[in-house]
């Protein structure tokens, strides 16, 4: 082993950083929002939404992610049209089994956080006039982010190792390439450099984080 | 004097217990009043009944000729809303928005709530911080304040709707002494504009100078109304001697 296979390796290994970045930013993306809403379900004075959603996200978080990802993938077609169509890409289930995951902790995380946020704010909203939407958007939402940003920052970390499982289905990412460095070389060290890909990374996440959540202190 | 506020009738219970057993009275344009009793008079629900934040379970409530709520039936969610509108509270623990610069406390509802453009309300901002001694603190955050500057800016922050009539829950329960007397300060320049509020507090001194009636509040209800001279030197209920005694 010398510097140009370390070289070498680390390039293969960087073809699937593209899907780790992809995977990492649109579930983000997604699931934010997606659990937001969530969690305003599961404060709905409609029971039945209430129930659905907890059910939901109760079925989720018991599960394992990858248990999720192959009923997509490999389960779903099985059912015949739309599912064929809309699940043959890999990519596609890979996304929409991540979010629907990733939205389920966001909506935990942001039940913890509604809760942390005083009644007095709503109720100065409400004599000030605010309606409910302004009332969200402008008090309750930033004062929520900035409680959960530490979670929200824990969930990210999971969520770049979390790609990873994405091998399972077939995508190319990161452990793929190690791995086909590992058998081409008959050595460790494709793995070892994957290590530090991850850690990297996951350094880069939190020294973000980090200045988000010093830019946010109040 | 023109009458803002009726109170009749106004009865409010938590889970079968009886709260507000029977509420009377009203508020003119200019009164300063003083809301005093003993805790669990039910002082802060008769004030949070008023605008809105507590339903009432019976009674009527009429802010400027228009009643929100006739014998414990409301009105539209919009009509509510555009009645309670004229009355501006201001909260025992202040209840700024901690996210939001001093400026953006008093700017934001203005505009979103009030139709204020942002020249206005900036404008507005300005003198009504200069008007409690603020004008230097205007772009700084809520927390960096001490707690009598954060209950000013709160004091501020209701001025900016214009509002007719502003309530105000033990505005200085939360305060150390000096604290509090920066913004009672504050309350009496209020007063002396000719300001019309309704004052729950526990602050005896300034009831019986800056208001010019007070209500004792007992077990549910107004148990003793008059001008603070006679509040004070001749109560006639029992309970207010007691309580007045209880203080002293
Ligand atoms: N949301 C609520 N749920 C149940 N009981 C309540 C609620 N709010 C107030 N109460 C009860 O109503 C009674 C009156 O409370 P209130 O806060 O109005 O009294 P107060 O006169 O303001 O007292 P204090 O001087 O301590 O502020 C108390 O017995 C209190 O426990
Ligand atoms: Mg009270």
């Amino acid at each position: 082993m010398n510097w140009s296979d370390i070289l070498t390796t680390t390039s293969a290994l960087m073809q699937g950083m593209g899907v780790v970045l992809i995977l990492f930013f649109a579930v983000l993306v997604m699931s934010i929002p997606l659990g937001f809403l969530l969690t305003l379900c599961t404060r709905s004075r409609f029971a039945p939404l209430r129930w659905i959603v907890n059910a939901y996200i109760y079925v989720i978080r018991g599960t394992p992610l990858m248990l999720q990802l192959f009923f997509i993938y490999f389960g779903l077609p099985t059912l015949g049209e739309p599912f064929v169509t809309i699940f043959f890409d890999a990519m596609t289930c890979a996304l929409t089994g991540f979010a629907l995951n990733y939205a389920a902790y966001f909506a935990e995380i942001f039940r913890g956080g509604l809760l942390a946020i005083d009644k007095g704010q709503y109720e100065a909203c409400q004599v000030l006039g605010l309606n409910k939407w302004q009332t969200t958007t402008r008090v309750i939402l930033p004062q929520m982010i900035r409680v959960t940003l530490p979670s929200i920052t824990n969930e990210s970390i999971t969520l770049i190792k979390d790609t990873a499982l994405v091998f399972s289905i077939s995508i190319p990412e990161i452990l793929h390439y190690a791995k086909v460095a590992v058998s081409r070389t008959g050595s460790v060290y494709p793995y070892a450099i994957a290590f530090v890909v991850y850690l990297v990374l996951n350094t880069i996440l939190q020294f973000v984080f980090k200045q988000l959540e010093k830019k946010t202190a109040y | 004097m023109k009458e803002l506020i009726c109170v009749e009738g106004l009865k409010k219970g938590f889970g079968g217990q009886m709260v507000l057993t029977n509420v009377n009275f009203s508020v003119a344009q200019g009164d300063v009043i003083a809301v005093i009793g003993p805790s669990g008079a039910g002082k802060s629900t008769m004030l949070r009944c008023l605008i809105h934040l507590e339903k009432v379970d019976g009674g009527t409530i009429t802010v400027e000729g228009k009643p929100f709520v006739k014998n414990g039936v409301y009105e539209s969610p919009a009509q509510i809303k555009q009645i309670t509108s004229r009355m501006g509270m201001v909260f025992q623990s202040f209840n700024l928005f901690p996210h939001l610069s001093v400026r953006k406390n008093l700017t934001m509802p203005a505009m979103l709530a009030n139709g204020q453009t942002k020249e206005q309300a900036e404008k507005r901002a300005e003198e009504l911080l200069a008007k409690v001694g603020l004008r230097d603190k205007i772009d700084m955050m809520p927390s960096t304040l001490s707690g009598g500057q954060q209950q000013r800016v709160a004091i501020a922050r209701a001025l900016m709707m214009d509002p007719d009539i502003i309530l105000f829950d033990e505005p200085t329960s939360a305060l150390d002494p000096q604290l509090t007397a920066e913004v009672l300060e504050v309350m009496r320049q209020l007063a002396a504009a000719k300001m019309t509020m309704l004052v729950v507090t526990h602050e005896m001194t300034f009831a019986r100078e800056a208001a010019n009636k007070i209500l004792f509040m007992c077990d549910g209800e107004i148990a003793e109304a008059g001008d603070p001279k006679q509040i004070f030197s001749a109560p006639k209920d029992s309970r207010l001697a007691e309580f007045l005694r209880g203080i002293k």
